[in-house]
Formats: structure tokens, C-alpha cells, sequence
């Protein structure tokens, strides 16, 4: 039961993360209490290894009585779990040898959820959220109110419900980011309040700026067929070069670009160059 | 030249669309009508704005689910006018997300018409695909407009 035990080194060489867990959370529990059963039975979960090789070792008597008591029931073995893990966590601020309880309990935990059948997915459930990037406060809102009505079967619904709500509330939070990131697109939609009258600015803008392009083409058309014309005009004129940078590299590329891209090997633009394609496409 | 050089750098979508548009419509250039009537000049104008969203998209890359609906569409634009013109329609069924709620519905779905690949998306992808496509709209008429302006000129 002493320290030294646990440090040795092939446990931290194995797994090494969960022994930092295991250290951090005897820190926790020192300076927390009570309130942390349920960190700590996640937690326990997450050093399985850890605690599998070594509760053979240290609570080997104890583990004994636990897998007898843990055979009786399903809702007796949680009430049960719940006070041993009280009772562990005081004993656990009291004692200094801190790890070697917080294997064995782990081993305790596990095994009671093993054997109590509706126990497995709500322990796994709990692990996944401690062990997530969640904060702390979130992890104890999360693990403490199962804790007071634990005894009720009920809560395990309105557990499910909850972390389906949680997952509703995170996809509405996407949603209204992403509407606060085209509102600031859109011009004049800053002002609009309601989802639906944003959303009818968007599309209004959207099609707007579609019929711009419509009647830009248009436009395009006319002064490239006038252009294709008269043949005196060669490409663009030679003032737009440094006025707008694009056209200048366009006029740059455009000469020859028609000659490069071609054997470039891309079907689309073969495809798309290639004069008939585009009289089909219409 | 830095200016120019910030420019290329800064707006290298804009440089990619501007370059592909021009070599179209250099190529475009190329058959000289002597005389059109307003369906032939109206064909001409819906192939550069076919032209302008190809260039658009393949700018974009296939990075995005808009561009790469759209380049599907007019990649395979001509094959399907063919294969439907042949087979019955309804041949090509999409999955089509339905799990809006029902207040936003009549926007959701005219939203979806409007942004290319929309149909198929969540609401999530479809606000962010919207993004891109109006950042990627907007462009594109300013490089639109510049253009029509200096050939005008």
C-alpha cells in the first residue's frame, strides 16, 4: 500500500495518461470532496488497465466482498455503488495513500457495472462526457443530478433525452453562428432580426446577384461578339494592364493559356473548351 | 509591382475565375457570326454565364459541396439533356434532406433551390455552403463588371 508500488515503471510505461489521471484526481478529491463521487468512478473507468493489474494485487480482499454483493441486483448495487463511493471518498481525503484506493474502487465500479445489466452504458455514458474536453463545471452539472434522483429508473430517460438536447442546442448554436456569419455577408442584413426574415434577405441578395450575372453575361456577349467583329481590336487594350491587376495577368494568360491548358490533361476543360460542348449545354 | 503581387496573392480565387473566364470567352470569341437573331444572341449570353459559374467552381475547387455540384451539373449537362431526352425522366433520384422545421420550410427550400448541391445538405452545410457561395457570387460580378467596363471602353 505504498506509493512507491504504484510508481513503478512499467504502469507508466503501459499507460501513461492514466496514471496522470489517477494523480490529478486524487489532487481533485483532496481539495473537492463529497461531490466528486461520480468523476471518480468515470475516471477509475478510464485507468481500466491500470486498475485491473494492479487491484489484483492490493484489495484483492476487498474486491472478493464486492463481487459478492454486486451479484444481488441491479438497482441494490447502484444504491449500494453510490454509498461505497461516499464512503470511499472520505476515506480517501482522510488517507494519504490515495492510489492505491482509487484503483481499487475503479475496479469496484467496473465491476458493479459489469454485472448490474442497465448500469453499463449510463457509467460509459458518464465516462465519455468526464473524459471529453468538457469543463469541470459541466462535468459535475452533468454527473450530479443522476446523483440525486439516481435511485429512480427514470432517470436514465431523462438522461438520454438530456444529452439529445444537448446535442440539439450545439447544432442550433451552429445554425445561428452561421446566420450571424451571412448576415454579416449580406449587405443590409444587419438590422433584419428573425431567422426567417434573414433568410429572405439571403435569398433575395442571392438572386439578385444572380441576375447580375445574368445580365452581365449579356452584356459580356455583346461587347465580345462586337469585339470578335472588329478585328482591329486585338485582346484588351493595353491600359487596363495596370489598372486591374486581373485583367492584366488575364491578358498575360489569355494568349496563350488556350494553347497550355488545352493538353494539360483535364477532360473538364477540354470538355468545356471544345466548341460543341457548349452548344449541347444549352 | 507589389501591389500587383498583393493582389495576385490576396485574391488568388478572384486571379483563378478572371483567368479562366477570359481564356473562355477568347475561345468563345473565335466563331464570328455575321447576323443573329435574339435566340441565338440570347444562347450566346446563357453560355458565358455558364461559362462565368464553370469558371467560378473550378476556381473554387472541389473543396466545396456548391462547386462541386455545379461542376457536376455542367460537366455532365450535355450527357444527361441527352440521356433524359432518351429515357423517361425521374431515372436520377436524389436523397433529399427533410428534417426542417416546419416555419422555416418555405425559405429553407428556396434556398436550397438556389445554392447549387442544396438539396442534399443539412441546414448546417447549407448556411455554410451558402457563405462561400455568396462570398464566391460577389466576386464574380465584380469581376463581371470589370471586364464588361473595359470592354466597353
Amino acid at each position: 500500500m505504498d506509493p512507491p508500488l504504484i510508481n513503478e515503471s512499467s504502469f507508466s510505461a503501459a499507460n501513461p495518461s492514466a496514471y496522470s489521471l489517477a494523480e490529478i484526481w486524487s489532487l481533485g478529491v483532496e481539495s473537492g470532496g463529497g461531490g466528486q463521487g461520480f468523476r471518480m468512478g468515470s475516471l477509475g473507468l478510464t485507468t481500466g488497465g491500470f486498475c485491473e493489474s494492479s487491484g489484483n494485487r492490493d484489495g484483492s480482499a476487498e474486491e472478493s466482498t464486492v463481487t459478492e454483493q454486486s451479484g444481488g441486483g441491479g438497482g441494490d448495487g447502484k444504491k449500494r455503488k453510490e454509498a461505497s463511493s461516499e464512503d470511499e471518498s472520505s476515506k480517501m481525503v482522510s488517507s494519504s495513500s490515495a492510489h492505491d484506493l482509487n484503483e481499487s474502487h475503479g475496479k469496484r465500479m467496473k465491476q458493479a457495472g459489469s454485472l448490474g445489466e442497465n448500469e453499463v452504458p449510463k457509467a460509459e455514458v458518464e465516462a465519455s462526457s468526464a473524459a471529453g474536453t468538457k469543463l469541470a463545471e459541466e462535468s459535475t452539472k452533468l454527473a450530479e443530478p443522476p446523483k440525486q434522483d439516481y435511485i429512480h429508473v427514470r432517470a436514465r430517460r431523462g438522461q438520454a433525452t438530456d444529452s439529445h438536447s444537448l446535442a440539439e442546442r450545439a447544432r442550433r448554436e451552429k445554425i445561428s453562428e452561421r446566420m450571424k456569419i451571412l448576415q454579416d455577408l449580406v449587405p443590409g442584413c444587419n438590422k433584419v432580426i428573425g431567422k426567417a426574415l434573414v433568410l429572405d434577405e439571403i435569398i433575395n441578395y442571392i438572386q439578385s446577384l444572380q441576375r447580375q450575372v445574368e445580365f452581365l453575361s449579356m452584356k459580356l456577349e455583346a461587347v465580345n461578339s462586337r469585339m470578335s467583329m472588329n478585328p482591329t481590336i486585338e485582346g484588351f487594350p493595353p491600359k487596363d494592364l495596370g489598372a486591374q491587376p486581373f485583367d492584366a495577368s488575364g491578358m498575360m494568360f489569355g494568349s496563350q493559356a488556350t494553347r497550355e491548358y488545352a493538353p494539360s490533361s483535364q477532360p473538364e476543360w477540354l470538355h468545356m473548351q471544345v466548341g460543341g460542348s457548349f452548344e449541347r449545354a444549352i | 509591382m507589389t501591389p500587383k503581387g498583393v493582389t495576385l496573392k490576396s485574391n488568388s480565387r478572384k486571379m483563378k475565375f478572371a483567368r479562366r473566364f477570359i481564356c473562355t470567352l477568347l475561345q468563345m470569341r473565335k466563331p464570328r457570326p455575321v447576323s443573329l437573331s435574339i435566340e441565338e444572341v440570347r444562347a450566346r449570353g446563357q453560355r458565358i454565364k455558364i461559362a462565368a459559374y464553370w469558371s467560378m467552381a473550378h476556381a473554387v475547387g472541389s473543396r466545396r459541396a456548391w462547386s462541386r455540384a455545379l461542376l457536376f451539373k455542367l460537366r455532365n449537362r450535355a450527357r444527361y439533356q441527352t440521356i433524359m431526352r432518351r429515357r423517361s425522366p425521374g431515372l436520377k433520384t436524389k436523397r433529399v434532406i427533410k428534417n426542417d422545421t416546419p416555419g422555416e420550410l418555405s425559405q429553407t427550400k428556396k434556398l436550397r433551390q438556389l445554392v447549387p448541391g442544396g438539396k442534399t445538405m443539412d441546414m448546417c452545410n447549407l448556411l455554410e455552403e451558402t457563405a462561400h457561395y455568396i462570398t464566391c457570387l460577389a466576386t464574380q460580378v465584380k469581376v463581371m463588371q470589370t471586364l464588361a467596363d473595359n470592354f466597353s471602353k
